[in-house]
């Protein structure tokens, strides 16, 4: 080996220890390729080159000097093979190019790519010990490329875990807050946020279907078009999230709006509201992924919708139930509680009060020792409006039965204080007599009641004479009345249509028929018997049936 | 419960929105209000100084994203500053730099407006 031999050798040598120190020295794949590059291109004199990396097992271009932009984005796809360098494609390219020479950069972990370099300035091709200093190179710097590509994968992994650490906080937070929040309302706007902060969307909106209708509870679309649009599918019908491409298919009334993803808000697999959003300002599309945590959310908040809604639901059926029990109270306090003695009268009265609590009202009121007014009623409604109506009633009845009037005129007096004191469509049927102990006169008005029935000697007389029901209008026409003279054994039954109206399981009514049936079948008994006997009667034919209507009976019977 | 607070100041045309402590889902109203107060007043250019801020979530940051488009519709822009690097990694992680202009302090993002509005004239 001569010297100039020697010295060349040691610069090699030099100039290799060099290069891999710089290599090695970093992390950063760019760098390295940009170094590679560089020295084969200075070692050589060559003014074109380029290192395509095997991404996903097609050779991309990741590093090039010389090469026009348009050839780095339409490097053509091939795969590292035997005989790839023989693909037309490839070798057209690099003659376009004037690529002279590739050499496969190969690490322990198989090949990783390619170097391709243009010609010699000089013209002079590549000698042995050019090509021995060129592998050389590619092999110190395989292990730098992978190491560098191997971080940059872990980086991408370590990002990747930080988002879904990320979402899952997200969720955990929200989770947390959805416990806290009572109005539907802040739960949407607290979802959409998140969701708007999470994906970078502008464009959003939150529908929720209550009760069979629908509330865009928040939105950024055009919301009376929204809402056009929503009616005009149905909304049960979406179970599942609807990507963009679908929406533009089947609800192109929403995509034109801007809509690009619908999910469901889901309970029990019912759907109960919608979340729709616009593009996302990135471009992205949404992922699996993405979907996937927009449903748990909805999820998450629709759950805390519905048990506001239900929590809410509660609340006002408890306020019904005490308004309902301060009605019971106000009903119980108006019926006499209990009933005179009489020589030649005996009189018996029941009243059962449905659950809803109606406006059933009777009252036996002693005018003088041989006077007394009877008197039975049913308010239209129920709840407290029905009960106060009917405290106004027993007021105005126990004054004007004492003011000595006739008792048609008394009910034109009574009938224009009902309906200047109702507004709202109530009425009162109403059924009042004055009674006398010594002549046995009865002298009633039937104001649009059930008639009473009067049975004598087994057959039944109803007490229809009057006029139109009580709150309706004025009175123009004075209302009709009726005397009766009373013999033994007359029995005089007045009832309310809760008692004709009661309804067994099969929804069938008591009637009339059946009930004056057994009005006659007993009426040889005492008031007391007759009613107890009569109310078995009602128990076994409903077996039980809810009533809506309160039942009450009096009967008097002359003895 | 976690706190939060905002405080505005105004620099010329331009407000700058402090904020201080948790700014999450449950705080998130907080800066809604900050928000729509300042857009009531017509006042589009904003810069938010994130200096005291400790954590936010993603319902902290869909505040930022629900203002956006009607500040930018008025030529105006939401400029963040002064981000600690925890905060800054949340905004990352969710491709807000792509949206936002993120600057190190609150001089920086003030003077950036200050430019573009000498530019305009």
């Amino acid at each position: 080996m001569n010297d100039k031999e020697n010295i060349r050798v040691k610069r090699n040598l030099t100039a290799l220890v060099e290069f891999s120190r710089l290599i090695n020295s970093s992390l950063d794949l760019n760098f390295i390729l940009n170094n590679i590059l560089l020295t084969c291109m200075g070692k050589f004199f060559v003014t074109k080159g380029f290192i395509a990396l095997k991404i996903d097992n097609h050779l991309k271009i990741t590093s090039s000097k010389g090469i026009p932009n348009d050839d780095i984005i339409n490097f053509p796809i091939i795969k590292i093979s035997n005989d790839y360098l023989e693909n037309k494609e490839f070798k057209e390219y690099l003659s376009k190019n004037r690529i002279s020479s590739i050499f496969k950069i190969d690490a322990a972990q198989g090949c990783m790519g390619i170097l391709g370099i243009g010609e010699r300035l000089n013209k002079q091709p590549l000698n042995d010990d050019d090509h021995e200093f060129l592998l050389t190179i590619l092999n110190i710097s395989a292990s730098a490329v992978h190491n560098s590509i191997m971080i940059d994968e872990l980086k991408n992994v370590n990002r990747d875990l930080d988002k879904r650490i990320q979402r899952l906080n997200s969720l955990f937070e929200l989770s947390k807050e959805f416990g806290m929040f009572s109005e539907s309302a802040k739960v949407a706007r607290l979802l959409i946020y998140s969701v708007i902060g999470q994906f970078l969307v502008s464009k959003f909106a939150v529908i929720i279907l209550e009760n069979s209708e629908i509330k865009i509870v928040e939105s950024k679309f055009d919301e009376f078009e929204l809402s056009q649009s929503i009616k005009k599918f149905n909304f049960n019908t979406i179970t599942n999230p609807i990507p963009k491409a679908e929406i533009d298919e089947k609800y192109p009334l929403l995509f034109n709006l801007g809509i690009e993803l619908i999910v469901p808000m889901q309970l029990q697999n019912e759907t109960k509201g919608l979340i729709c959003l616009g593009k996302r300002i990135s471009n992205q599309e949404f992922s699996k992924t993405d979907i996937e945590f927009i449903y748990s959310i909805g999820s998450l908040a629709i759950i805390s919708i519905e048990n506001q809604r239900l929590f809410k639901e509660a609340l006002e059926k408890q306020k019904l139930e005490e308004e309902l029990e301060i009605a019971r109270g106000i009903q119980k306090n108006l019926l006499p509680h209990s009933i005179p003695k009489f020589d030649r009268f005996e009189i018996s009265a029941i009243n059962l009060s449905s659950r809803q609590v109606g406006g059933d009202y009777y009252d036996i009121i002693t005018l003088d020792e041989n006077n007394y007014c009877i008197a039975i009623g049913d308010v239209s409604g129920k709840g407290v409006p029905a009960a106060l109506l009917m405290a106004n009633i027993q007021a105005f009845l126990r004054i004007i039965c004492k003011q000595g009037m006739n008792i048609s005129d008394a009910t034109g007096v009574i009938n224009n204080l009902i309906t200047s004191n109702t507004s709202d469509g109530k009425f009162i049927t109403f059924f009042w007599g004055m009674l006398n102990e010594k002549n046995l006169n009865f002298e009633y008005v039937n104001a649009g009641h059930n008639p009473p029935l009067l049975i004598r000697n087994k057959k039944i007389h109803k007490l229809e004479r009057g006029g139109i029901i009580l709150g309706v209008m004025k009175t123009n026409l004075p209302y009709d009345s009726e005397s009766v003279i009373l013999e033994k054994d007359d029995v005089i039954v007045l009832f309310t249509d809760g008692v004709t109206e009661a309804k067994n399981i099969n929804d069938d009514e008591f009637s009339d028929e059946r009930f004056e049936a057994l009005c006659l079948k007993y009426s040889k008994l005492s008031s007391s018997e007759m009613i107890e006997k009569i109310n078995i009667e009602i128990r076994k034919f409903s077996d039980g049936t809810f009533q809506s209507d309160d039942i009450t009976i009096l009967i008097l019977k002359v003895i | 419960m976690a706190e939060f607070s905002t405080s505005t100041k105004e620099v010329g045309e331009i407000s700058i929105i402090y904020l201080k402590g948790y700014l999450d889902a449950h705080t998130a109203p907080t800066l809604e209000n900050t928000f729509s107060n300042l857009i009531e007043k017509g006042k589009y250019r904003t810069v938010v100084n994130f200096n005291e801020l400790n954590y936010i979530s993603s319902a902290g940051l869909g505040v930022f994203m629900a203002y956006i488009e009607k500040i930018r519709e008025n030529n105006g822009d939401i400029k963040l500053s002064s981000m600690s690097e925890k905060v800054f990694n949340i905004f990352d992680l969710l491709g807000f730099p792509l949206l936002y202009e993120i600057y190190q302090t609150e001089e920086e993002a003030v003077n950036k407006f200050i430019e573009s509005k000498s530019f305009e004239k």
